[in-house]
């Protein structure tokens, strides 16, 4: 028997991984998930999902705004700042503040900024890990 | 219509004989695409309008139900289950709705307030009163939810601010705050003579803590005790990806079920009762190794451990006529749904029936109405066609269900004697 984990993960991405993943019946298949792919899963697909939707009230949508499909560089700097809590945050229509996510490397990030512009905002241009090196100089420094 | 005009009058005498007629004469066939046990009928009493929150059902059948849009009371003028009144009313908008004497308890994320029941009027038209505001203005588990009692007590909900009281709120390996100042005024139930006006949080006095947001909070008449059930925690995986993977995340924090009592603490932030190993452990922001356990005795295990992220958002203890005899004082919970089981898929979106029996779980919870979601596209809450999420009872004993996602309202009724 596959482990869950597996079942769930080839239902859920098995259609663009354009072909079956291979079966191996003694323990978990590697993941041969593209890394942008895989890394999203890991630090980003729980709160706003597999789709880029978000869920209503608690976090926003990556999907359909604005940021994910806009310059590389601000992009880059707010998901290593996270959101920011304060006064004039509290009439917001979601709950949850992003945690920031500086800690991944900048190839990470390239990655996962890279699958989210592709999958989410339009196709837009993929971002570099010397680009996400490059935002991270800017941001003040770590509190 | 004089119908319409004729059921106003004698509204209250009329209605077993409207209840009967109802019962035999259910249209819907497929249960709205519910699945209920055998022997009960489904029937949309409001298609939905806007959103829906928590909904009382009065003496009268008059239905209210709180949503994020606002309040609206519905009525049923010929006794086919459908309500064929949908009249909004009030400026409160906010998840809870309750009856106490001649009044309609309301609440919003910062206060609890009321409209006088008045007969003859379907919506109030009296003044709204506040019995309690300037509760801190906050995004995350603001939802004022709260129970009366019998005198009037009010018991207030007050959620926590916060996932697990972490130094950074939801960040990868951020340790917890001990002792967590969150807990001082909020993260727990706070009590307030219900019948008293213009109090603010300083009149009250907190009841129980330890406890992360118990949208569901009920008062049991029959055991004259307060009840709820815990939203648990989120995140272990991502907080904390050394101890706990995503399988781990979806599956091992319960939604804890608990009597409330006086002084009580039920253990958040420090712990969480873990379903895989069947007892309370430390969480990791804590000290916890995903094995640890707290000190014996300090928190109170839960009466019952419900599954993960299901979201508990209404208890109900069934005391009405028309359900089986197995129902009585047997205690319903609206599982709003998940979503932090991604990418596992999202679970709850159901109606939960747990047996009880003088005030004690009395054998295992059964699914009682299910197949709200629908096929939910990409495993995303969005998706969801329904969320369960209020629960009342009708005087005819029916069992009302309403809906986050679009305000439909279901009256689910036991047809076969």
């Amino acid at each position: 028997m596959m482990p869950r984990g597996w079942c769930i993960r080839t239902i859920l991405w098995g259609a663009c991984l354009g072909g079956a993943a291979p079966a191996n019946a003694a323990g978990p298949a590697p993941d041969s998930r593209p890394a942008g792919q895989r890394l999203y899963g890991e630090h980003c697909l729980s709160c706003h999902q597999a789709d880029g939707g978000g869920v209503p009230n608690m976090q926003p949508a990556i999907a359909g705004g604005t940021w994910v499909k806009g310059d590389a560089r601000p992009l880059a700097m707010f998901v290593m700042s996270g959101g920011f809590d304060s006064a004039s945050r509290k009439d917001s229509s979601v709950g949850n503040v992003m945690p920031p996510f500086r800690q991944l490397a900048d190839a990470d990030l390239a990655e996962i900024l890279t699958y989210i512009r592709q999958k989410f905002g339009d196709g837009a241009s993929p971002v570099t890990a010397a680009e996400v090196a490059e935002a991270r100089r800017s941001l003040p420094a770590s509190p | 219509m004089r119908i319409a005009c004729l059921v106003r009058v004698a509204s209250v005498a009329l209605l077993p004989a409207f209840a009967g007629m109802a019962f035999g004469a259910q249209g819907s066939g497929n249960n709205d695409g519910l699945t209920l046990p055998d022997g009960f009928s489904a029937v949309v009493v409001q298609e939905g309008q806007g959103t829906g929150r928590h909904l009382t059902v009065a003496a009268n059948g008059d239905i209210y139900l709180a949503g994020s849009n606002g309040l609206s009371a519905l009525r049923d003028t010929n006794g086919d289950g459908k309500a064929d009144v949908v009249t909004p009313f009030g400026d409160v908008k906010g998840t809870e709705v309750r009856i106490f004497k001649n009044w309609l308890y309301v609440s919003d994320d910062v206060g609890v307030y009321r409209y006088p029941l008045k007969k003859g009027e379907l919506a109030p038209k009296g003044a709204r009163e506040t019995v309690v505001s300037e509760f801190p203005k906050e995004r995350q588990h603001a939802d004022k939810t709260f129970a009366l009692d019998t005198k009037g007590t009010l018991y207030v909900n007050v959620g926590a601010p916060s996932n697990s009281c972490q130094q950074k709120d939801r960040q990868e390996g951020s340790l917890g705050q001990n002792p967590c100042p969150i807990l001082e005024k909020y993260g727990g139930v706070w009590v307030f003579d219900g019948t008293k006006l213009n109090q603010t949080p300083a009149n009250g006095r907190r009841f129980a803590t330890g406890m992360r947001n118990a949208v569901a909070i009920e008062w049991n008449t029959a055991q004259n005790a307060l009840f709820a059930v815990i939203h648990g925690r989120d995140s272990l995986d991502t907080l904390f990806p050394a101890l706990y993977n995503a399988q781990d995340n979806a599956t091992r924090q319960a939604e804890e079920f608990h009597q409330i009592v006086d002084g009580g603490n039920y253990g958040w932030p420090y712990t969480f009762f873990d379903t895989t190993l069947g007892k309370r452990v430390l969480a990791p922001e804590y000290g916890g190794d995903a094995k640890k356990e707290p000190e014996a005795g300090k928190y109170a295990n839960p009466l019952v451990a419900f599954p993960a992220h299901w979201a508990p958002n209404d208890l109900l203890f069934y005391s009405g006529k028309n359900f089986p005899a197995k129902y009585q004082d047997g205690a319903f919970i609206a599982f709003h749904g998940s979503w932090n089981r991604a990418p596992e898929p999202q679970a709850g979106y159901k109606v939960v029936f747990q047996p009880m029996k003088d005030g004690k779980p009395n054998g295992a919870y059964e699914v009682f109405a299910d197949g709200f979601a629908g096929e939910m596209k990409d495993n995303s809450p969005r998706n969801a066609q329904y969320r369960p999420v209020g629960l009342s009872v009708g005087p005819d004993g029916s069992l009302y269900v309403s809906d986050s996602q679009k305000g439909r309202v279901w009256r689910i009724s036991h047809v076969k004697k």
